[in-house]
Protein backbone atom coordinates (compact mmCIF):
# COMPACT_ATOMS: atom_id res chain seq x y z
CA UNK A 1 0.00 0.00 0.00
CA UNK A 2 1.42 3.06 -1.11
CA UNK A 3 1.78 6.24 1.66
CA UNK A 4 -1.34 7.56 -0.31
CA UNK A 5 -3.20 5.20 0.11
CA UNK A 6 -2.32 4.80 3.90
CA UNK A 7 -3.11 8.20 4.58
CA UNK A 8 -6.33 7.96 2.67
CA UNK A 9 -7.44 4.83 4.39
CA UNK A 10 -6.22 6.03 7.96
CA UNK A 11 -9.17 8.54 8.13
CA UNK A 12 -11.49 7.11 5.75
CA UNK A 13 -11.98 3.76 8.18
CA UNK A 14 -12.88 5.70 10.93
CA UNK A 15 -15.74 7.14 8.67
CA UNK A 16 -16.82 3.29 8.14
CA UNK A 17 -16.59 2.81 11.74
CA UNK A 18 -20.16 2.96 11.95
CA UNK A 19 -20.88 4.75 8.75
CA UNK A 20 -23.76 6.81 10.10
CA UNK A 21 -23.03 10.10 8.22
CA UNK A 22 -22.62 7.95 4.63
CA UNK A 23 -26.36 6.06 5.71
CA UNK A 24 -27.88 9.59 6.78
CA UNK A 25 -26.67 11.32 3.11
CA UNK A 26 -28.38 8.34 1.76
CA UNK A 27 -31.58 8.96 3.62
CA UNK A 28 -31.56 12.52 2.47
CA UNK A 29 -31.31 11.46 -0.67
CA UNK A 30 -34.09 9.37 -0.56
CA UNK A 31 -35.91 11.79 1.65
CA UNK A 32 -35.61 14.87 -0.76
CA UNK A 33 -35.96 12.61 -4.13
CA UNK A 34 -39.54 11.07 -2.99
CA UNK A 35 -41.21 14.23 -0.91
CA UNK A 36 -39.38 17.49 -3.19
CA UNK A 37 -38.66 15.63 -5.99
CA UNK A 38 -41.66 14.08 -6.97
CA UNK A 39 -43.96 17.29 -5.99
CA UNK A 40 -41.92 19.37 -8.48
CA UNK A 41 -42.15 17.12 -10.93
CA UNK A 42 -45.59 17.15 -11.07
CA UNK A 43 -45.34 21.20 -11.73
CA UNK A 44 -42.85 20.78 -14.87
CA UNK A 45 -44.76 20.27 -17.37
CA UNK A 46 -42.04 21.32 -20.44
CA UNK A 47 -40.19 18.23 -19.82
CA UNK A 48 -41.40 15.00 -19.51
CA UNK A 49 -39.99 12.63 -16.21
CA UNK A 50 -38.31 15.80 -14.83
CA UNK A 51 -37.65 13.74 -11.29
CA UNK A 52 -34.97 11.44 -12.71
CA UNK A 53 -33.32 14.93 -14.32
CA UNK A 54 -33.83 16.46 -10.45
CA UNK A 55 -32.34 13.28 -8.77
CA UNK A 56 -29.23 13.45 -10.82
CA UNK A 57 -29.17 16.62 -10.44
CA UNK A 58 -29.01 16.32 -6.66
CA UNK A 59 -26.72 13.71 -6.92
CA UNK A 60 -24.18 16.62 -8.29
CA UNK A 61 -25.17 19.07 -5.49
CA UNK A 62 -24.31 16.68 -3.00
CA UNK A 63 -20.77 16.11 -5.04
CA UNK A 64 -19.94 19.81 -4.44
CA UNK A 65 -21.37 20.22 -1.37
CA UNK A 66 -18.87 16.90 0.11
CA UNK A 67 -16.27 18.35 -1.99
CA UNK A 68 -16.39 21.77 -0.59
CA UNK A 69 -16.52 20.04 3.08
CA UNK A 70 -12.81 18.89 2.79
CA UNK A 71 -11.32 22.35 2.18
CA UNK A 72 -12.94 23.00 5.56
CA UNK A 73 -11.73 19.81 6.85
CA UNK A 74 -8.21 20.96 5.99
CA UNK A 75 -8.25 24.18 7.61
CA UNK A 76 -9.70 22.85 10.67
CA UNK A 77 -7.33 20.05 10.93
CA UNK A 78 -4.68 22.79 10.66
CA UNK A 79 -5.93 24.22 13.75
CA UNK A 80 -6.36 20.92 15.75
CA UNK A 81 -2.59 20.05 14.97
CA UNK A 82 -3.37 17.29 12.56
CA UNK A 83 -1.70 19.47 9.36
CA UNK A 84 1.49 19.78 10.94
CA UNK A 85 1.65 16.53 12.01
CA UNK A 86 0.84 15.46 8.04
CA UNK A 87 3.26 17.85 6.72
CA UNK A 88 6.08 16.35 9.07
CA UNK A 89 5.94 13.09 7.30
CA UNK A 90 8.12 11.93 5.22
CA UNK A 91 6.04 12.00 1.81
CA UNK A 92 6.26 14.65 -1.11
CA UNK A 93 4.02 17.67 -0.60
CA UNK A 94 1.85 16.84 -3.96
CA UNK A 95 1.32 13.52 -2.67
CA UNK A 96 -0.26 14.66 0.66
CA UNK A 97 -2.22 16.93 -0.87
CA UNK A 98 -3.52 14.43 -3.69
CA UNK A 99 -4.19 12.14 -0.45
CA UNK A 100 -6.30 14.44 1.08
CA UNK A 101 -8.30 15.52 -2.42
CA UNK A 102 -8.62 11.78 -2.93
CA UNK A 103 -10.11 11.44 0.15
CA UNK A 104 -12.85 13.79 -0.95
CA UNK A 105 -13.17 11.93 -3.80
CA UNK A 106 -13.93 8.73 -1.99
CA UNK A 107 -16.30 10.16 0.82
CA UNK A 108 -18.27 11.37 -2.36
CA UNK A 109 -18.18 8.02 -4.09
CA UNK A 110 -19.60 5.83 -0.88
CA UNK A 111 -21.79 8.72 0.02
CA UNK A 112 -23.55 8.79 -3.58
CA UNK A 113 -23.07 5.06 -4.77
CA UNK A 114 -26.66 3.47 -2.93
CA UNK A 115 -28.37 6.63 -4.46
CA UNK A 116 -26.87 6.29 -7.81
CA UNK A 117 -27.72 2.77 -7.95
CA UNK A 118 -31.13 3.21 -6.98
CA UNK A 119 -31.48 6.07 -9.49
CA UNK A 120 -30.36 3.54 -12.56
CA UNK A 121 -32.89 1.04 -11.44
CA UNK A 122 -35.59 3.93 -11.28
CA UNK A 123 -34.31 4.94 -14.52
CA UNK A 124 -34.07 1.28 -15.85
CA UNK A 125 -30.15 1.72 -16.67
CA UNK A 126 -28.57 -0.70 -13.92
CA UNK A 127 -25.47 -2.00 -15.50
CA UNK A 128 -22.24 -2.60 -13.67
CA UNK A 129 -20.75 -0.18 -16.60
CA UNK A 130 -22.98 2.73 -15.59
CA UNK A 131 -22.75 2.14 -12.02
CA UNK A 132 -19.40 2.56 -12.36
CA UNK A 133 -18.86 5.54 -15.05
CA UNK A 134 -21.33 7.51 -12.77
CA UNK A 135 -19.57 7.26 -9.94
CA UNK A 136 -16.05 7.93 -12.03
CA UNK A 137 -17.36 10.98 -13.18
CA UNK A 138 -19.03 11.91 -10.04
CA UNK A 139 -15.43 10.94 -8.23
CA UNK A 140 -13.43 13.58 -11.21
CA UNK A 141 -16.29 16.07 -10.18
CA UNK A 142 -15.77 16.45 -6.42
CA UNK A 143 -12.13 15.28 -6.57
CA UNK A 144 -11.84 18.70 -8.97
CA UNK A 145 -13.76 20.40 -6.27
CA UNK A 146 -12.24 18.99 -3.93
CA UNK A 147 -8.95 20.82 -5.41
CA UNK A 148 -10.85 23.82 -5.93
CA UNK A 149 -12.09 24.43 -2.01
CA UNK A 150 -8.38 23.04 -1.13
CA UNK A 151 -7.24 26.28 -3.28
CA UNK A 152 -9.29 28.25 -1.62
CA UNK A 153 -8.90 27.30 2.13
CA UNK A 154 -5.99 29.41 2.12
CA UNK A 155 -8.68 32.89 2.81
CA UNK A 156 -9.79 30.36 5.40
CA UNK A 157 -6.40 30.76 7.43
CA UNK A 158 -6.81 35.00 7.54
CA UNK A 159 -10.48 34.42 7.97
CA UNK A 160 -12.82 31.21 8.65
CA UNK A 161 -16.12 34.07 7.93
CA UNK A 162 -14.63 35.38 5.17
CA UNK A 163 -14.47 31.64 3.34
CA UNK A 164 -17.31 30.38 4.66
CA UNK A 165 -19.04 33.76 2.92
CA UNK A 166 -17.14 33.24 -0.65
CA UNK A 167 -18.10 29.19 0.01
CA UNK A 168 -21.61 30.06 0.40
CA UNK A 169 -21.57 32.80 -2.61
CA UNK A 170 -19.36 30.44 -4.61
CA UNK A 171 -21.84 27.36 -4.67
CA UNK A 172 -25.12 29.76 -4.77
CA UNK A 173 -23.55 30.70 -8.09
CA UNK A 174 -22.04 27.16 -9.37
CA UNK A 175 -24.83 25.48 -8.58
CA UNK A 176 -27.37 27.75 -9.02
CA UNK A 177 -26.19 28.90 -12.87
CA UNK A 178 -25.75 25.62 -14.43
CA UNK A 179 -27.34 23.17 -15.39
CA UNK A 180 -27.68 21.17 -12.18
CA UNK A 181 -31.32 21.33 -12.14
CA UNK A 182 -32.46 22.26 -15.64
CA UNK A 183 -31.40 21.74 -19.04
CA UNK A 184 -28.95 23.92 -20.86
CA UNK A 185 -31.65 24.26 -23.68
CA UNK A 186 -34.15 25.58 -21.73
CA UNK A 187 -32.05 28.48 -19.71
CA UNK A 188 -32.74 31.81 -21.34
CA UNK A 189 -29.53 32.91 -23.08
CA UNK A 190 -28.53 35.01 -20.31
CA UNK A 191 -28.37 32.51 -17.82
CA UNK A 192 -27.16 29.79 -20.75
CA UNK A 193 -24.42 31.83 -21.05
CA UNK A 194 -23.01 31.73 -17.40
CA UNK A 195 -24.24 28.25 -16.97
CA UNK A 196 -21.24 27.05 -19.56
CA UNK A 197 -18.61 28.14 -17.34
CA UNK A 198 -19.88 26.31 -14.56
CA UNK A 199 -17.78 23.20 -14.29
CA UNK A 200 -21.18 21.62 -12.80
CA UNK A 201 -22.78 21.90 -16.14
CA UNK A 202 -20.09 19.28 -17.63
CA UNK A 203 -20.47 16.96 -14.32
CA UNK A 204 -24.05 16.24 -14.55
CA UNK A 205 -24.39 16.41 -18.14
CA UNK A 206 -21.39 13.55 -18.29
CA UNK A 207 -23.65 11.79 -15.69
CA UNK A 208 -26.92 12.29 -17.37
CA UNK A 209 -25.65 10.71 -20.33
CA UNK A 210 -23.97 7.55 -18.78
CA UNK A 211 -27.50 7.19 -17.42
CA UNK A 212 -29.21 7.26 -20.69
CA UNK A 213 -30.65 10.78 -20.68
CA UNK A 214 -31.13 12.09 -24.37
CA UNK A 215 -27.94 13.65 -25.30
CA UNK A 216 -29.88 16.60 -27.16
CA UNK A 217 -30.56 18.25 -24.03
CA UNK A 218 -26.89 17.70 -22.66
CA UNK A 219 -23.57 19.51 -23.61
CA UNK A 220 -20.60 17.69 -25.45
CA UNK A 221 -19.79 14.61 -24.02
CA UNK A 222 -16.44 15.30 -25.10
CA UNK A 223 -15.88 18.77 -24.27
CA UNK A 224 -17.61 17.64 -20.70
CA UNK A 225 -14.85 14.92 -20.15
CA UNK A 226 -12.11 17.43 -21.38
CA UNK A 227 -13.63 20.45 -18.92
CA UNK A 228 -13.21 17.93 -15.68
CA UNK A 229 -10.34 16.67 -16.44
CA UNK A 230 -8.87 20.14 -16.84
CA UNK A 231 -10.71 21.06 -13.65
CA UNK A 232 -9.59 18.48 -11.35
CA UNK A 233 -5.52 18.58 -12.10
CA UNK A 234 -5.63 22.63 -12.75
CA UNK A 235 -7.52 23.45 -8.92
CA UNK A 236 -5.31 20.13 -7.33
CA UNK A 237 -2.08 21.88 -8.95
CA UNK A 238 -3.04 25.40 -7.59
CA UNK A 239 -4.13 24.22 -4.27
CA UNK A 240 -0.86 22.31 -3.90
CA UNK A 241 1.16 25.27 -5.28
CA UNK A 242 -0.60 28.01 -2.86
CA UNK A 243 -0.96 25.95 0.37
CA UNK A 244 2.95 25.22 -0.17
CA UNK A 245 3.38 28.67 0.06
CA UNK A 246 0.79 29.60 2.50
CA UNK A 247 0.83 26.45 5.46
CA UNK A 248 4.94 26.42 5.23
CA UNK A 249 4.69 30.55 5.58
CA UNK A 250 3.05 30.93 8.44
CA UNK A 251 2.73 29.69 12.10
CA UNK A 252 0.17 26.44 12.52
CA UNK A 253 -1.18 23.57 15.06
CA UNK B 1 29.36 17.12 9.75
CA UNK B 2 27.55 17.93 11.99
CA UNK B 3 23.75 16.22 12.19
CA UNK B 4 21.50 20.11 12.63
CA UNK B 5 23.62 23.11 11.05
CA UNK B 6 21.79 26.76 10.92
CA UNK B 7 23.06 29.90 9.41
CA UNK B 8 21.53 33.16 9.61
CA UNK B 9 18.37 31.03 9.78
CA UNK B 10 15.40 34.24 10.31
CA UNK B 11 11.79 33.66 10.59
CA UNK B 12 8.66 36.46 10.59
CA UNK B 13 5.30 36.01 11.21
CA UNK B 14 4.46 39.48 9.90
CA UNK B 15 6.60 41.96 11.57
CA UNK B 16 7.64 39.55 14.29
CA UNK B 17 10.97 37.90 13.92
CA UNK B 18 10.34 35.05 15.88
CA UNK B 19 13.94 33.67 15.05
CA UNK B 20 17.07 36.46 14.46
CA UNK B 21 20.36 35.39 12.39
CA UNK B 22 20.30 32.56 14.29
CA UNK B 23 23.63 30.40 14.03
CA UNK B 24 22.76 27.18 15.55
CA UNK B 25 24.61 23.27 15.52
CA UNK B 26 24.22 19.62 16.86
CA UNK B 27 26.79 16.76 16.71
CA UNK B 28 25.73 13.40 15.69
CA UNK B 29 24.77 11.23 18.56
CA UNK B 30 24.24 13.85 21.39
CA UNK B 31 21.13 15.57 23.23
CA UNK B 32 20.74 19.10 21.76
CA UNK B 33 18.46 21.00 24.36
CA UNK B 34 16.97 24.34 23.67
CA UNK B 35 16.55 26.32 26.47
CA UNK B 36 13.76 29.38 26.74
CA UNK B 37 11.26 30.92 27.84
CA UNK B 38 7.66 30.67 25.78
CA UNK B 39 8.13 32.32 22.77
CA UNK B 40 11.66 32.62 22.77
CA UNK B 41 11.51 30.61 19.50
CA UNK B 42 12.33 27.29 20.62
CA UNK B 43 9.24 25.39 18.28
CA UNK B 44 9.58 28.11 15.26
CA UNK B 45 13.37 26.69 15.25
CA UNK B 46 11.80 22.52 15.38
CA UNK B 47 8.96 23.27 12.96
CA UNK B 48 11.74 24.71 10.36
CA UNK B 49 13.85 21.94 11.08
CA UNK B 50 11.18 18.93 10.46
CA UNK B 51 10.08 21.35 7.71
CA UNK B 52 6.64 22.21 8.81
CA UNK B 53 7.48 25.90 8.03
CA UNK B 54 9.64 27.62 5.92
CA UNK B 55 12.65 30.03 6.83
CA UNK B 56 12.29 33.45 5.64
CA UNK B 57 15.55 33.63 5.14
CA UNK B 58 19.07 31.77 5.96
CA UNK B 59 20.18 28.14 5.99
CA UNK B 60 19.19 24.87 7.75
CA UNK B 61 20.80 21.40 7.29
CA UNK B 62 19.78 17.89 8.44
CA UNK B 63 22.60 15.66 8.26
CA UNK B 64 23.66 17.48 4.76
CA UNK B 65 20.77 18.17 3.31
CA UNK B 66 18.91 21.52 3.19
CA UNK B 67 15.39 21.55 4.81
CA UNK B 68 13.87 23.89 1.92
CA UNK B 69 15.51 22.61 -1.27
CA UNK B 70 15.33 18.64 -0.17
CA UNK B 71 12.52 18.62 2.04
CA UNK B 72 11.43 15.37 1.35
CA UNK B 73 15.22 13.92 2.06
CA UNK B 74 15.05 15.69 5.42
CA UNK B 75 12.00 14.15 6.61
CA UNK B 76 12.99 10.66 6.29
CA UNK B 77 15.84 11.35 7.99
CA UNK B 78 14.28 12.98 11.51
CA UNK B 79 10.96 12.28 13.28
CA UNK B 80 9.14 15.29 15.64
CA UNK B 81 7.14 15.29 18.88
CA UNK B 82 5.31 18.17 18.85
CA UNK B 83 4.34 20.35 21.62
CA UNK B 84 0.77 20.04 21.60
CA UNK B 85 -0.29 16.05 20.87
CA UNK B 86 -4.07 16.41 18.94
CA UNK B 87 -5.17 15.81 15.60
CA UNK B 88 -6.57 12.04 15.61
CA UNK B 89 -9.25 12.34 18.08
CA UNK B 90 -11.53 9.39 16.61
CA UNK B 91 -8.34 7.00 16.60
CA UNK B 92 -6.86 4.64 18.93
CA UNK B 93 -3.17 5.44 20.31
CA UNK B 94 -2.05 1.93 18.93
CA UNK B 95 -3.50 2.49 15.40
CA UNK B 96 -2.11 5.62 15.58
CA UNK B 97 1.86 4.66 16.24
CA UNK B 98 0.94 1.84 13.84
CA UNK B 99 0.01 4.59 11.01
CA UNK B 100 3.20 6.30 11.93
CA UNK B 101 5.48 3.49 12.00
CA UNK B 102 3.62 2.38 8.57
CA UNK B 103 3.91 5.75 6.71
CA UNK B 104 7.64 6.12 8.77
CA UNK B 105 9.00 2.67 7.00
CA UNK B 106 9.27 0.52 9.76
CA UNK B 107 9.59 -2.69 8.79
CA UNK B 108 6.42 -4.94 9.00
CA UNK B 109 8.29 -8.00 11.04
CA UNK B 110 9.26 -5.26 13.55
CA UNK B 111 6.70 -3.01 13.91
CA UNK B 112 3.64 -4.70 16.16
CA UNK B 113 6.06 -5.90 19.03
CA UNK B 114 7.89 -2.29 18.65
CA UNK B 115 4.60 -0.64 19.43
CA UNK B 116 3.70 -3.34 22.36
CA UNK B 117 6.80 -2.48 23.58
CA UNK B 118 6.72 1.16 23.50
CA UNK B 119 3.71 1.26 25.14
CA UNK B 120 4.28 -0.93 27.52
CA UNK B 121 7.26 1.15 28.61
CA UNK B 122 5.51 5.06 28.59
CA UNK B 123 2.38 3.01 30.83
CA UNK B 124 0.24 3.55 27.47
CA UNK B 125 -1.11 -0.71 26.66
CA UNK B 126 -4.16 -0.39 28.79
CA UNK B 127 -5.51 2.73 27.25
CA UNK B 128 -4.46 0.78 23.75
CA UNK B 129 -8.29 0.34 23.01
CA UNK B 130 -9.38 3.96 24.03
CA UNK B 131 -10.32 6.60 21.58
CA UNK B 132 -7.49 9.42 21.22
CA UNK B 133 -10.34 12.05 22.83
CA UNK B 134 -10.61 9.88 25.63
CA UNK B 135 -7.00 9.78 27.23
CA UNK B 136 -5.76 12.12 29.75
CA UNK B 137 -3.76 15.37 28.77
CA UNK B 138 -0.70 13.03 30.27
CA UNK B 139 -1.37 9.89 28.00
CA UNK B 140 -1.88 12.09 25.06
CA UNK B 141 1.27 13.38 25.40
CA UNK B 142 3.03 10.33 25.95
CA UNK B 143 1.55 8.81 22.54
CA UNK B 144 3.34 11.79 20.56
CA UNK B 145 6.68 10.96 22.53
CA UNK B 146 5.86 7.23 21.41
CA UNK B 147 5.45 8.06 18.00
CA UNK B 148 9.62 8.92 17.93
CA UNK B 149 10.01 5.81 20.16
CA UNK B 150 8.75 3.83 17.60
CA UNK B 151 9.72 5.50 14.36
CA UNK B 152 13.48 5.63 15.67
CA UNK B 153 14.83 8.05 13.19
CA UNK B 154 18.46 9.32 13.05
CA UNK B 155 17.39 12.77 14.25
CA UNK B 156 14.37 12.98 17.13
CA UNK B 157 13.02 16.37 17.59
CA UNK B 158 10.87 16.20 21.31
CA UNK B 159 8.88 19.79 21.54
CA UNK B 160 8.82 19.94 25.39
CA UNK B 161 8.43 16.08 25.85
CA UNK B 162 7.16 15.50 29.18
CA UNK B 163 4.68 18.48 29.37
CA UNK B 164 1.54 17.81 31.26
CA UNK B 165 3.04 14.42 32.39
CA UNK B 166 3.18 13.66 35.89
CA UNK B 167 6.77 13.25 37.60
CA UNK B 168 6.81 9.46 37.43
CA UNK B 169 5.95 9.85 33.78
CA UNK B 170 8.41 12.29 32.91
CA UNK B 171 11.54 10.49 34.36
CA UNK B 172 10.21 7.74 32.25
CA UNK B 173 10.02 9.49 29.01
CA UNK B 174 13.46 11.22 29.81
CA UNK B 175 14.96 7.75 30.01
CA UNK B 176 13.35 6.81 26.95
CA UNK B 177 14.87 9.69 25.22
CA UNK B 178 18.29 9.19 26.82
CA UNK B 179 18.15 5.27 25.49
CA UNK B 180 17.19 6.56 22.04
CA UNK B 181 20.28 8.71 22.06
CA UNK B 182 22.43 5.81 23.24
CA UNK B 183 20.65 3.37 20.64
CA UNK B 184 22.27 6.06 18.05
CA UNK B 185 19.93 8.56 17.42
CA UNK B 186 20.47 12.37 17.62
CA UNK B 187 18.17 14.24 19.61
CA UNK B 188 16.85 17.85 20.16
CA UNK B 189 14.61 18.66 22.95
CA UNK B 190 13.27 21.81 23.52
CA UNK B 191 11.93 22.69 27.13
CA UNK B 192 11.58 25.78 29.15
CA UNK B 193 11.73 23.35 32.29
CA UNK B 194 15.07 23.32 34.28
CA UNK B 195 14.61 19.86 35.66
CA UNK B 196 14.29 17.99 32.20
CA UNK B 197 17.29 20.09 30.55
CA UNK B 198 19.20 18.56 33.56
CA UNK B 199 18.42 15.43 32.99
CA UNK B 200 18.52 15.04 29.43
CA UNK B 201 21.29 17.72 28.09
CA UNK B 202 24.49 17.29 26.55
CA UNK B 203 24.71 20.57 25.48
CA UNK B 204 22.39 23.06 26.02
CA UNK B 205 21.89 26.25 23.82
CA UNK B 206 19.82 29.02 25.35
CA UNK B 207 17.61 31.07 23.07
CA UNK B 208 15.95 34.42 24.25
CA UNK B 209 13.25 36.49 22.40
CA UNK B 210 14.81 34.32 18.90
CA UNK B 211 18.65 34.76 19.72
CA UNK B 212 21.32 31.74 20.81
CA UNK B 213 22.37 33.37 24.00
CA UNK B 214 24.74 30.72 24.36
CA UNK B 215 25.85 27.28 24.02
CA UNK B 216 27.86 24.56 25.60
CA UNK B 217 27.42 21.84 28.38
CA UNK B 218 25.60 21.94 31.77
CA UNK B 219 28.71 21.87 33.71
CA UNK B 220 30.64 24.67 31.82
CA UNK B 221 27.81 27.08 31.50
CA UNK B 222 27.49 26.66 35.45
CA UNK B 223 31.33 27.24 35.68
CA UNK B 224 30.76 30.07 33.74
CA UNK B 225 29.25 32.04 36.38
CA UNK B 226 31.44 33.76 37.83
CA UNK B 227 31.17 33.23 41.87
CA UNK B 228 28.19 30.99 40.89
CA UNK B 229 29.10 27.99 43.25
CA UNK B 230 28.35 28.09 47.13
CA UNK B 231 29.97 26.95 49.58
CA UNK B 232 29.22 27.06 53.08
CA UNK B 233 32.03 25.89 55.72
CA UNK B 234 31.66 24.92 59.47
CA UNK B 235 34.88 25.36 60.93
CA UNK B 236 36.02 25.28 64.63
CA UNK B 237 38.58 28.17 65.03
CA UNK B 238 39.71 31.00 67.81
CA UNK B 239 39.98 33.75 65.40
CA UNK B 240 37.38 33.42 62.00
CA UNK B 241 38.40 36.64 60.81
CA UNK B 242 41.72 35.72 60.33
CA UNK B 243 40.91 32.46 58.42
CA UNK B 244 37.91 34.59 56.30
CA UNK B 245 41.21 36.62 55.10
CA UNK B 246 43.34 33.47 54.65
CA UNK B 247 40.24 32.05 52.45
CA UNK B 248 39.40 35.28 50.06
CA UNK B 249 43.05 35.29 48.73
CA UNK B 250 42.24 31.66 47.19
CA UNK B 251 41.94 32.09 43.37
CA UNK B 252 38.41 31.75 42.49
CA UNK B 253 37.11 33.40 45.24
CA UNK B 254 34.68 35.98 45.27
CA UNK B 255 32.39 36.82 48.35
CA UNK B 256 32.88 35.05 51.69
CA UNK B 257 30.55 36.05 53.94
CA UNK B 258 31.01 34.68 57.51
CA UNK B 259 27.49 33.64 59.31
CA UNK B 260 28.03 33.39 62.52
CA UNK B 261 31.42 32.42 64.66
CA UNK B 262 31.69 29.09 63.32
CA UNK B 263 29.94 29.39 60.19
CA UNK B 264 30.57 30.80 56.84
CA UNK B 265 29.65 31.47 53.01
CA UNK B 266 32.04 31.85 50.12
CA UNK B 267 31.07 32.51 46.86
CA UNK B 268 33.44 31.19 44.39
CA UNK B 269 34.12 29.67 40.25
CA UNK B 270 34.39 25.97 40.04
CA UNK B 271 34.08 24.83 43.66
CA UNK B 272 35.32 21.32 42.62
CA UNK B 273 38.77 23.07 42.44
CA UNK B 274 38.29 25.49 45.19
CA UNK B 275 36.99 23.03 47.78
CA UNK B 276 40.83 21.21 48.19
CA UNK B 277 42.22 24.38 48.37
CA UNK B 278 39.92 25.70 51.15
CA UNK B 279 40.66 22.35 53.35
CA UNK B 280 44.41 22.53 52.66
CA UNK B 281 44.49 26.20 53.90
CA UNK B 282 42.75 24.88 57.09
CA UNK B 283 44.74 22.39 58.10
CA UNK B 284 47.73 24.66 57.46
CA UNK B 285 46.30 26.95 60.36
CA UNK B 286 45.08 24.06 62.57
CA UNK B 287 41.40 25.20 61.76
CA UNK B 288 38.68 22.02 61.93
CA UNK B 289 36.63 21.69 59.56
CA UNK B 290 33.34 20.15 60.57
CA UNK B 291 31.55 20.06 57.37
CA UNK B 292 31.18 21.32 53.63
CA UNK B 293 28.10 21.87 51.52
CA UNK B 294 28.37 22.81 47.78
CA UNK B 295 25.49 24.43 46.33
CA UNK B 296 25.84 24.45 41.95
CA UNK B 297 23.73 27.23 40.60
CA UNK B 298 20.73 25.92 38.77
CA UNK B 299 20.48 26.75 35.16
CA UNK B 300 17.99 28.81 36.12
CA UNK B 301 20.94 30.82 37.53
CA UNK B 302 22.41 30.23 34.33
CA UNK B 303 19.73 31.31 32.18
CA UNK B 304 19.37 34.61 34.47
CA UNK B 305 23.41 35.28 34.49
CA UNK B 306 22.89 35.41 30.64
CA UNK B 307 19.61 36.55 29.80
CA UNK B 308 18.64 39.02 33.19
CA UNK B 309 15.53 36.76 33.33
CA UNK B 310 14.72 33.92 35.24
CA UNK B 311 13.40 31.12 33.68
CA UNK B 312 10.94 29.85 35.88
CA UNK B 313 8.93 32.21 37.96
CA UNK B 314 9.43 31.56 41.86
CA UNK B 315 6.57 30.07 43.39
CA UNK B 316 4.76 32.65 45.43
Amino acid sequence: MSSVTRIIWFDLKQELNPPVWIIVEWIVFAVQVSVYGALISNLVTSMSDYLKFYAVGLAIMLTFEIGSHTGRHFVEHAHEGRLPYLLSLPIPRWKLFLAIALQGGFELALMLIVPLCALQVIIGNLTLVSVFSAIGTLFWLGFGVSGLMLALSFIAFRSADVYSAIVTALSTLIIRFSTVFYPLIFLPPSYAGVAILSPLTYGSDLVRLILGFDPSILVDPGIAVSVLTALAISTLGLGTLLLQRLVEGVKSG
Amino acid sequence: MFAVETKGLTKLYGKTKALKELDFTVNEGEIMVLLGPNGSGKTTLLLILATVLKPTSGIAKIMGYDVVKQPTRVRQILGIAFQEARGFWRHKPQEILRFHATICGVPKSKREILIEQVMKDLELWDARGKLFMHLSGGQAKRVEVAKLLVQRPRLAIFDEPSSQVDLRGKRVIWDNIRKLRDEGSTIIVATNEVREAEYLADRITILDQGVKVVCDTPQRLKDSIAGGDIVELEIETQNLNEIVEEIRKIDGTFRVTPLDVNHLRAYVSMAEAWVPKVTSLCYRNNVRVVSIRVTEPSLDDVFLHFTGKALEVAPS
